[in-house]
């Protein structure tokens, strides 16, 4: 069984360097990913990740023991995803080279390749719809979906209360009900939700 | 049909809880006795539900280098062929010319020994002459110095056109050579821009879907 990422940010701060490359390879796809999803480019993903463990490496001395290393981590992820989503508003990108960037066009001409496309415009349309979410909603419904973090954790990382968590993840989620929808996308709209 | 609890957000986060696996038993007491008897949150639970088996669907891609910085990935592998191939062609024609040249200084050299071997001859066959008490007298020494001269004159005629005989053919022989080696090399250079081609189409291909697709939609 392996040390627990608080024990080795503590083996860390007693000086053990290779503790922190344990964190690093133990959350680094994880970061990244979800980093991906809020900025919607597997370039600027990977620099927010190098960025989010320099920033944790060097604020180690700082890090309270009674956050979770994880949820500190994501904190500092998404900041930085916000800074640069704040940046990019003066020169957005288009929608063809996003498209491109995610690599999601290229697939092999093999047999299910009818298929494959079908599910890429499922995911094309799912992607769509998170990005063109309310920022809060978007990072609530990317932690909670795709990172998979409890409430809690979101909470701590976003630092802010559950219960706000919560509601942004009520209306992210009704919202995406709407939007996809609104793309044709038959699952989300099985039953509508209620009117509220 | 509305639900008479709607704005409720302890429901909503009871809700939550429920649909995201973290709810404790009371809470999902609460929630199984709410939506028992109000078919809206049945409804909203189903629709719920079937935004996140959609939200499934976007996976990330598969990591992959980062960017070149001019926006286009050469693939390591076909920059470090067509160097190869390159490095092979150029190689095979610097060879081929420097055969050619050791060649050429080879015959030349060949060509002034027996020149030098001649003309030996030819003074040794004079003197011999000039020692010897030969009655015939001016007359006959001249006429042996043109033949001499006629067989001196044969010999190197012949020994130029087969010098530029052998000289041609090789020429040719080292054209031919060269022709093959660019040939091979534009046939690598074209297979490999072949490959990068086929993938390009291939994209563009499932462009086309996609722009159709959307059209449809």
């Amino acid at each position: 069984m392996g040390r627990s990422d608080e024990e080795l940010v503590e083996a860390c701060r007693a000086g053990e360097g290779s503790a922190f490359d344990e964190l690093v390879a133990r959350w680094e796809d994880r970061i990244r990913g979800a980093s991906y999803r809020i900025l919607g480019s597997e370039d600027e993903a990977r620099d927010v990740a190098q960025e989010a463990f320099l920033k944790a490496y060097r604020g180690l001395a700082g890090f309270k023991r009674e956050a979770r290393f994880s949820s500190w981590l994501y904190q500092i992820a998404t900041n930085l995803c916000r800074d640069r989503l704040r940046r990019r508003r003066s020169r957005p990108q288009t929608s063809l080279e996003a498209i491109e960037e995610s690599g999601s066009l290229i697939v092999e001409t093999r047999p299910g390749v009818q298929e494959r496309l079908q599910e890429e415009d499922l995911a094309l349309a799912v992607r769509r719809a998170i990005e063109s979410l309310p920022q809060e909603q978007r990072e609530v419904v990317i932690l909670k979906e795709y990172q998979e973090l409890t409430f809690l954790e979101i909470a701590q990382a976003l630092d802010v209360p559950v219960s706000t968590v919560k509601t942004r993840l009520y209306r992210g989620l009704d919202q995406l009900r709407l939007r996809l929808e609104h793309q044709g996308v038959r699952g989300a709209a099985v039953v509508p939700l209620v009117a509220r | 049909m509305q639900c008479e609890k709607v704005g409720d957000e302890a429901l909503q986060g009871d809700k939550l809880d429920v649909l995201y696996g973290e709810a404790d038993v009371a809470a999902r007491e609460r929630v199984r006795a709410h939506v028992e008897l109000c078919p809206a949150c049945q409804d909203e639970m189903t629709a719920l539900r079937g935004v996140r088996r959609d939200l499934a669907a976007w996976r990330l891609p598969p990591a992959r280098p980062a960017r070149a910085a001019r926006g286009f990935v050469v693939p390591h592998w076909l920059a470090a062929a067509a160097l190869f191939v390159l490095g092979f062609g150029a190689a095979l024609s610097a060879s081929g010319y420097v055969s050619l040249r050791r060649a050429v200084v080879e015959q030349q050299a060949r060509a002034d020994a027996l020149e030098a071997r001649q003309r030996e001859a030819q003074q040794a066959l004079q003197a011999a002459l000039g020692r010897g008490a030969a009655p015939a007298g001016g007359a006959f020494l001249a006429q042996v110095d043109a033949r001499i001269d006629e067989r001196l004159r044969a010999s190197q005629t012949q020994q130029s056109q087969s010098f530029e005989r052998q000289l041609a053919s090789w020429q040719e022989q080292a054209d031919v050579r060269r022709r093959s080696d660019m040939a091979q090399v534009a046939a690598s250079l074209s297979y490999l821009d072949g490959r990068h081609g086929q993938q390009l189409a291939r994209t563009n291909e499932l462009l086309g879907y996609f722009l159709q697709a959307s059209d449809k939609r």
